[in-house]
């Protein structure tokens, strides 16, 4: 046995213990108290942002056992992971209230559901990256499903979980056929496998293949494995809803990203076509459908369809500026989710939040601030200058036209063009008609101010000055083998 | 030299983006002093925009040339400079901000501090674009500018002001992602690794690739100018803007249309350029015409000038088409002409609209008698507009149907007959709102201009005479920028083997001179 370095899952470690002391502390509060979930939650993960920033000072590259590793895409997550989590912490408390779903269990879940993402970014061997998908998920399913008594969330949780466990089976039988390729389930042994496979495997190796993507087409909620995206983004809690369309998506598109272009790198040419087939029904579908939502969670959700396809864009292109543009984009994605998202939870009132155009009417007017921040988060995801969307689209676009994708390139922006129209519903309603009678929001409360801020901050600041965010996400790329 | 001095250039773009945060920040009930903030930051804009004519060198090379390194992986750098092109484009922007702003001093009625936060943005995008020489930055502010557009025509509008400003976006967005698109295919196929304009341009594509490259820029200028037919968006955002903004459209805005041919889509793409050319040339006359038609037969008098503008840009199109160094300082000066002619028009009509709620030709008349002021002025500006010697547009017009004969004497004759056309459809209009007897009641007891608005107009007519006499002293910049141009255009075009046509000749800068 290899020595073991516990330095790659320390941020992980942290996290878990975290989500069992909120637990038992929630446990252990006397009736009629508030247990300090909120704060223990936040804490554990400030902790573990900076225990990552010592595994990156002191403990760059170490491995344990050769599974779980460190190295310099690993750490780029994990800060993007933790962020994302900080962040949808610090929106769910006023939302819960409001909605009569506090409880200390929704922490724990947020967090262990972190810990399965951490571990599905840094795997480097298939079955630990299995058992860190399914961390994520079964927690996400949990999550999904904490507002018993409305049931749109149960539904959401039973169609969260099904689907789920539809692609974990085909996830595994993929995992199945490359170890019968390669007698092994780590990454390297398998890029060796399948570029020269044994007689009679190749089949194998191309089978195998496809049911990875599929698995990993369901989780990033690609077309055509998107239908159960729009149930369960919908019925989710909101704040959950924000924490997925964030942080589930940048993990699975980050262990995405390292099995296809290190494990599977060899069979680019047979798996590209079918990715650049997904961008574009993706990018199609998902705009198309979004268009004719008139719930605002359920548009997000179309919409989030959509931006798998962009980010897919950027998996079939090949060089680093492709992968860099996968996880720039990502970044900018998860801020913009997770305002948008964020918004709607931070003024949700007497179980009610604002979901269709009529209850956001008016809102430039009554909440300036709110509306504006809002407003930003949108314009991001049209992709229009200054804003991170725009930035991460141009490089997408680039590495697309770049690898001869201009067709792709093209697809995409007059997707957006789609997408302007749906997005700008919503700025018009809040700037340009009056506000409905009778509609009340709650104020925002400081931690949710908080996380909003920094996502416009995070939003802006990546459109204005993009370069060290690129940088990082370059020098993270570089660990992939099959992106130089 | 202070900050100011050697960041001249950036200095005009943060001006008015520190100033929206100032005004953004004041408090919500004070709001003669967001009104106040908001003018008097765009009129210092203006007075620091006066220091280039000071600096300026009458050369074709840019000048106040910054580069500060941005994204140096994909070649991309903050790159600013003006030439004698963008020069008055600037300055036509600066200049036409603050009288925005003081027109609409009573005009808007609500939300006064959002509206002072757009125009300071908007003017911020604007001088953006004249003064980019990166692609990828000049995108950035050609996209960012139509948010603050799109709110000022939705928020502020008139009764179908939302499905204005949703086509207004729509459109433009539409035009301009595909030319983001060939921004990045040039960039592959140049394979030199740069967003710089003037490096682009050194090096022209494969004429094949041109072709399809500049047909996309050309979709995205071509939507904003706006040339025939792709113009649909232009009456509906005109027509339902706040009087501010449209006087932004018309004078600013369209500009970037036939700036952008100039700046980008020629010098990037000589030979495309050259093939397109006559395409280019008969669109413009047809809009020049068709424009013309349209506004003959408006009643509402906001539509007339909308639909003069598509007339109006047609000529400058002409210009741009022919490409001769007299027909493209024509089409320069044209559009300064006419965003202070249209500008007016369009400042005028809102006035008259503020009074009556009413655009409505048939609704006025004899308006003379009534409000003699009004009256005078808006007759100067109707003379500038339809471009009577001794006013600013018969300058333009005629050096750029001068410069066009070379190119194609029968495009000249038709787009002449738009000259008479435009001479029927405002006169028609000015008798019809001004002469005869007062034949509404309601507008019996109209008051005359007040001072605040006679600060708006008076500049502009005074700026449309002395253009009209004194051009010498902007053509002088002008030239040198255009002639450089055209020069580096036609080397271009000389040397790749083509067959279109063989090019037209530069006639020599004295020519300009003559014209006038």
């Amino acid at each position: 046995m290899p020595n073991l370095e516990l330095q790659p899952v320390l941020p992980a470690l942290v996290v878990a213990l975290t989500g069992l002391v909120v637990l038992l502390a929630t446990a252990f509060t006397p009736k009629g108290r508030r247990a300090p979930a909120l704060e223990l939650a936040a804490l554990g993960l400030v902790g573990a942002l900076a225990v990552t920033f010592r595994v990156a000072a002191h403990a760059r590259g170490s491995s344990t056992g050769g599974a779980v590793v460190a190295d310099d895409f690993a750490l780029f997550f994990h800060f993007l992971i933790l962020a994302v989590g900080l962040l949808a912490v610090l929106l769910s408390p006023a939302y819960l209230r409001a909605t009569g779903a506090e409880r200390g269990e929704y922490y724990t879940l947020m967090l262990w559901s972190v810990v399965g993402m951490l571990g599905l970014v840094s795997a480097r061997e298939l079955i630990a990256l299995f058992v860190a998908l399914e961390i994520m998920s079964v927690s996400a399913y949990a999550l999904a499903g904490l507002q018993r008594d409305r049931v749109e969330s149960q539904e959401s949780a039973i169609k969260y979980f099904i689907t789920g466990a539809f692609s974990s089976a085909f996830f595994l039988y993929g995992v199945a056929l490359l170890y019968g390729v390669s007698g092994s389930t780590r990454l390297s042994v398998i890029a060796r496998a399948v570029a020269d496979p044994p007689a009679g495997s190749a089949t194998l190796a191309l089978l195998g293949t496809g049911l990875l993507l599929v698995g990993f087409g369901f989780k990033v909620a690609s077309v055509p494995f998107h239908a159960w995206a729009p149930d369960v983004y919908e019925g989710a809690p909101t704040s959950v809803t924000a924490f997925m369309a964030a942080g589930v998506k940048a993990a699975a598109f980050g262990a995405f990203l390292r099995v296809f272009l290190e494990a599977l790198q060899p069979l680019r040419q047979d798996w590209q076509p079918a990715v650049a087939i997904l961008a574009v029904v993706s990018m199609v579908l998902g705009n198309l459908g979004a268009l004719a939502q008139s719930n605002l969670k359920r548009m997000l959700a179309y919409s989030s369809i959509g931006h798998a396809g962009y980010l897919l864009v950027g998996m079939v292109a090949r060089g680093p500026v492709a992968a860099e543009a996968v996880m720039f984009y990502l970044v900018g994605y998860a801020a913009v989710s997770l305002g948008a998202f964020g918004v709607l939870a931070a003024i949700a009132r007497d179980g009610r939040e604002p979901l269709s155009l009529d209850d956001v009417a008016g809102l430039g007017e009554r909440r300036p601030v709110l509306a504006a921040a809002l407003t930003v988060f949108l314009i991001s995801l049209t992709g229009v200058p200054v804003s991170a969307g725009f930035v991460g689209k141009f490089q997408l676009f680039t590495a697309a036209v770049g690898a001869g994708y201009t067709s792709l390139a093209i697809v995409g922006v007059l997707m957006s063009v789609v997408s302007a129209y749906y997005y700008l519903r919503v700025v018009v309603a809040m700037y340009m008609r009056e506000p409905v009678e009778g509609v009340e929001w709650a104020p925002t409360g400081l931690p949710a101010r908080l996380a909003l801020l920094v996502s416009v901050v995070v939003v802006l600041g990546l459109g204005v000055y993009p370069g060290p965010a690129l940088a990082a996400a370059r020098q993270a790329a570089s660990v992939l083998a099959g992106a130089l | 030299m202070s900050f100011l001095d050697q960041h001249l250039l950036s200095s005009l773009i943060l001006l008015p983006l520190l100033a929206a945060v100032v005004v953004a920040l004041l408090p919500r009930e004070s709001v003669g002093l967001q009104k106040l903030v908001a003018l008097v930051s765009s009129a210092a804009v203006f007075l620091v925009s006066l220091k280039l004519l000071g600096g300026f060198q009458a050369t074709a090379a840019m000048q106040f040339k910054e580069t500060l390194p941005w994204l140096p992986e994909y070649g991309i750098a903050y790159r600013l400079g003006i030439d004698g092109i963008s020069l008055w484009l600037v300055l036509l922007t600066t200049f036409l901000t603050p009288l925005c702003l003081l027109g609409s001093w009573q005009g808007i009625e609500h939300r006064q501090k959002e509206f002072g936060v757009f125009m300071l943005l908007l003017e911020a995008g604007m001088i953006g674009v004249f003064c980019a020489l990166d692609l990828f930055l000049f995108y950035i502010f050609w996209e960012a500018m139509l948010i603050p557009m799109y709110f000022l025509i939705g928020i502020w509008g008139h009764e179908r002001r939302i499905y204005a400003a949703v086509k207004f976006f729509l459109y433009t967005m539409a035009g301009s992602v595909l030319m983001l698109v060939a921004f990045l295919v040039l960039y592959r196929e140049s394979g030199l690794r740069t967003f710089e304009l003037a490096v682009l341009a050194q090096s022209p594509v494969p004429p094949a690739l041109q072709a399809w490259l500049f047909a996309a820029f050309a979709l995205a200028f071509a939507i904003k100018v706006p040339m025939f037919p792709f113009h649909t968006w232009l009456p509906d955002a005109h027509v339902e803007a706040p009087t501010a903004g449209s006087v932004i459209l018309a004078g600013v805005l369209l500009k970037m249309g036939g700036y952008g041919f100039l700046r980008l889509a020629i010098p990037l793409f000589p030979q495309a350029a050259l093939d397109f050319g006559p395409w280019i040339g008969l669109l413009a006359v047809i809009g020049v015409v068709y424009g013309a038609l349209v506004s003959l037969v408006q009643p509402d008098l906001k539509k007339l000038v909308a639909y003069s503008s598509v007339s109006h840009l047609g000529f400058v199109m002409l210009g741009v088409a022919a490409f001769s160094t007299v027909s493209v300082t024509g089409a320069v000066y044209q559009m300064l002409n006419h965003g202070i002619s249209t500008g007016a028009l369009f400042f005028m009509v809102g006035m008259l609209y503020e009074r009556r709620h009413t655009r409505l030709i048939g609704e006025f008349g004899g308006l003379k008698n009534v409000i003699p002021w009004y009256a005078a002025i808006f007759l100067m500006v109707c003379l500038s507009s339809i471009a009577v010697p001794g006013f600013n547009g018969f300058v333009g017009e005629f050096l750029i149907l001068l410069g066009s004969w070379s190119y194609d004497w029968r495009l000249v004759a038709a787009a002449s007959l738009g000259v008479i056309l435009a001479a029927a459809y405002v006169l028609w209009m000015v008798k019809r709102v001004l002469y005869g007897e007062v034949t509404n009641p309601k507008n019996e007891g109209l008051r005359d201009l007040s001072a605040r608005e006679l600060c708006v107009l008076v500049p502009l007519v005074a700026l449309a005479l002395f253009m009209g006499v004194a051009s010498p002293l902007f053509t002088r910049t002008i030239e040198p920028a255009v002639a450089g141009l055209v020069e580096q255009v036609r080397a271009q075009q000389q040397g790749a083997p083509s067959a279109a046509q063989a090019p037209v000749t530069a006639p020599a800068p004295g020519a300009v001179a003559e014209g006038h």
